[in-house]
């Protein structure tokens, strides 16, 4: 009897000091890099140097799903071989358990040494100083022969490049003719420059045949395309208010919104709170006719839905001032990073090399290289090609981007769809939710004077 | 003590230490240190990007006068404490004193009821509970059944708190085995002396059952308490983390961990842990002080 207890405790003994020093050996792992490797003539594209390259480990971060997941770990076991020497350990997560994880690590120094980054959270890890400026690796491990200025300026805040775009998104309406069609609606008669009052007089028609017009317009995401129509936007260029000054705005966009809510055309808050995931979607399972979403979410809708989806621009006046290019997502460096040359050439290699980039399928946004986005046209389904058409033909009918969101968006936003779930649920007028709205936005960015 | 005895009292205790050696080095690591620096911590304003700034009591004045949602979750917490804690014991009490009967299925039948407590904080019974109470799930279901009218669970706050509060009842089996074991410590003959004397069965229950259990109603009281009040999973995985709808689920450690982890206010989420234990402590203490009223030991009044 004491003999086994002596056993478990050696056990537990054994797993609490192996996990104690997992954290520690990825600190000591460039201790060891004295071992040169002598690279076989495999030097990877444009990363050969001059002398023999030292061991490193690099951890690279990001969020998605599983098929995300699957063809980047493919991306990254490519890189691998072609760069012996370097060892890539891999952390995915859901978006939101990326986030809350990504926070600790910052606050513990230990940030992987590449992370995806989005533009809502930027500023916020950019400004306090825990991502580091990629301008001096541009032209030397970063290779932007192929990447235009404007491409790479999304990632840019003041002087400083916190991130390299992975890849170019824009808004969309993504219709399902056949749902339309069942709601007395052809899709060829909706003009590509409709309006906010077609979508709600098109909308009403659906609810009438008990179909959902749309799955819902993400508040923060449509209210800011809105605003800019109008020549506004969501927040003002220095961060520290919100960037509209009349709260008409709101009640228009909000107002018209919540008729569509009360009408059945829009799905109550608590209908959306249930999906799960795409499969759910309810599109996907005949019961909207469209989704409001990213270009880059067409391909996955795509997929799930498996029937044919099309795409359109939405709703003027004023659509190109309205429309806007976005980096889909960044690659960033971590400013604790010991091997920043090393992840920087990791970050070009995802960027510029064309048999990764048969892997990525513009996963990520259609790619920023222009040689990698020529060589993906053929490889591309009909679908996706579509995504791409659709990017090139944004590129000459939008407005520039705002920039990335400033410190606390993410807290406006959860304000934001605080205050419009009070509205869709009948607690608030639209007035009322428009003024709430402003005092807490206000409150929260006024931090950042 | 000389010299020799003390070696030899060190030698005597060293494996003992080496044994809870596991327990004390978690203990320091994983629960000591982060009790102290979010106790700094709550005194700053902290982002977890940039190094804590000193606030002084900036964080609670803004808690206490400043923030509305910070008093919805109270609001929300109490309700649910209140709620859960007297539903848990009573289905626990009523569950264990029907297992308290001799029967030859009861092994089986405690495994069965307790099995909701092994896996009762876990994200895979969260999750089947938001399909249970979906618009389309088996409760509605049920309900239509019964000819009642099927409830919107996320489109009602009160129901969706509710949702929460039943997961949190049908989590009664450790409440049940500590008051299983209550029940047999009372002697039979009490109950034999009853019967005698022609007490009926609601009578032996109220003059022997609940006066005997009294210290074991007053632990599970207290430890159901605090159980309540920190409750997180489940009302983050149902609500995806939102408090949804209308914050009628923001439990209060959702709040904390939604300000913390989710805006960068690790200051603000370290001086609401504080409160909340300062107010669960003060609560303890006042279950405790009532307890004389009510809790009877059977050693004090054999003396």
């Amino acid at each position: 009897m004491k003999k086994k207890l002596l056993i478990l405790l050696s056990i537990a003994l054994l797993i609490l000091l192996a996990a104690c020093g997992g954290g520690g050996n990825a600190n000591n792992s460039d201790g060891n890099t004295s071992s040169n490797q002598t690279s076989g003539g495999s030097s990877g594209g444009g990363s050969g140097g001059g002398d023999a390259p030292k061991n490193v480990t690099l951890r690279i971060a990001w969020w998605g799903g599983e098929p995300r997941h699957d063809y980047t770990l493919k991306v990254i076991d490519m890189y691998q071989q072609q760069n012996p020497h370097v060892t890539i350990e891999p952390e995915y997560a859901s978006w939101d358990d990326y986030w809350t994880r990504l926070a600790p690590q910052a606050a513990a120094n230990q940030l992987p040494d590449i992370i995806q980054m989005d533009l809502s959270y930027i500023t916020q890890y950019g400004e306090k100083g825990q991502l580091a400026d990629l301008t001096p690796f541009l032209g030397k491990e970063i290779d932007v022969t192929n990447v235009s200025e404007s491409a790479i300026s999304g990632g840019r805040i003041g002087d400083k490049l916190y991130g390299f775009n992975a890849g170019v998104n824009a808004l969309q309406v993504h219709f399902d003719p056949a749902m339309l069609q069942k709601a007395g609606i052809d899709i060829n008669s909706i003009p590509e420059n409709w309006t906010w009052s077609d979508f709600e007089s098109l909308s009403m028609k659906a609810a009438d045949a008990g179909i959902y017009f749309s799955t819902g317009l993400k508040a923060d995401v449509f209210f800011n395309y809105y605003l800019r129509t109008q020549g506004k936007r969501l927040y003002s260029p220095d961060g520290t208010q919100l960037g509209y000054d009349d709260d008409q705005l709101f009640v228009d966009f909000f107002g018209m919104l919540h008729r569509l809510v009360k009408a059945g055309a829009i799905p109550t808050p608590d209908i959306t709170a249930q999906i799960k995931g795409l499969e759910d979607d309810l599109l996907v399972k005949n019961q909207a006719a469209s989704v409001w979403q990213w270009t880059n979410q067409f391909i996955g809708l795509q997929q799930v839905a498996n029937r044919p989806l099309e795409m359109h621009p939405l709703p003027g006046p004023n659509q190109s001032t309205g429309l806007f290019l976005k980096p889909s997502m960044f690659w960033s460096i971590a400013e604790n990073s010991q091997n920043k040359e090393e992840a920087a050439k990791f970050i070009s290699f995802f960027i510029n090399d064309v048999e990764a980039n048969k892997l990525i399928r513009g996963d990520r946004g259609v790619p920023v290289s222009s040689v990698v986005k020529e060589a993906l046209i053929p490889e591309l389904t009909e679908q996706q090609a579509q995504v791409f058409e659709f990017i090139a033909w944004a590129e000459k009918n939008s407005s520039p981007g705002d920039g990335p969101d400033p410190i606390g968006a993410g807290e406006v936003i959860a304000a934001l769809e605080s205050v419009t779930e009070a509205l869709f649920f009948d607690q608030i007028t639209p007035e009322e939710a428009a003024k709430q709205f402003r005092s807490e936005a206000n409150s929260i960015l006024s931090r950042n004077k | 003590m000389t010299k020799a005895t003390l070696m030899k009292a060190i030698r005597r205790n060293v494996a003992g230490y080496a044994f809870i050696s596991p327990f004390i080095i978690g203990f320091l690591v994983f629960t000591a240190f982060p009790i102290v620096a979010s106790f700094f911590y709550s005194f700053t304003s902290f982002d977890m990007l940039t190094a804590p700034k000193f606030v002084g009591l900036d964080n609670f004045v803004t808690m206490f006068t400043n923030d509305p949602k910070y008093w919805k979750s109270v609001k929300v917490t109490l309700y649910y404490v209140v709620a859960v804690v007297p539903l848990r014991l009573t289905f626990a009490l009523f569950i264990a004193m029907l297992l308290a009967r001799a029967s030859r299925m009861i092994g089986v039948y405690r495994t069965m009821f307790y099995l909701p407590s092994i896996i009762g904080g876990s994200v895979a019974v969260a999750i089947m509970w938001r399909n249970l109470f979906g618009d389309d799930g088996v409760i509605n279901i049920l309900l239509t059944l019964l000819g009642l009218d099927a409830v919107r669970w996320f489109g009602n706050p009160t129901a969706a708190l509710w949702m929460l509060i039943m997961l949190a009842v049908w989590q009664f089996g450790s409440s049940m085995l500590i008051f299983l074991a209550g029940l047999k410590n009372i002697p039979p003959t009490y109950y034999e002396a009853a019967a005698v004397d022609g007490a009926n069965p609601v009578q032996k229950f109220f003059r022997i059952t609940i006066p005997m259990l009294s210290p074991v109603i007053l632990f599970n009281t207290i430890m159901q308490t605090i159980s309540a009040f920190i409750t997180f999973i489940p009302a983050f995985i149902i609500t995806k983390g939102t408090g949804q709808p209308l914050d009628g689920t923001l439990l209060y450690s959702l709040y904390l961990f939604r300000r913390a982890f989710q805006f960068f206010q690790m200051g603000y989420g370290s001086a609401m842990a504080w409160i909340l234990l300062i107010v669960i402590a003060i609560l303890t203490l006042i279950l405790f002080k009532t307890s004389r009223f009510w809790v009877h030991y059977e050693t004090k009044e054999g003396n």
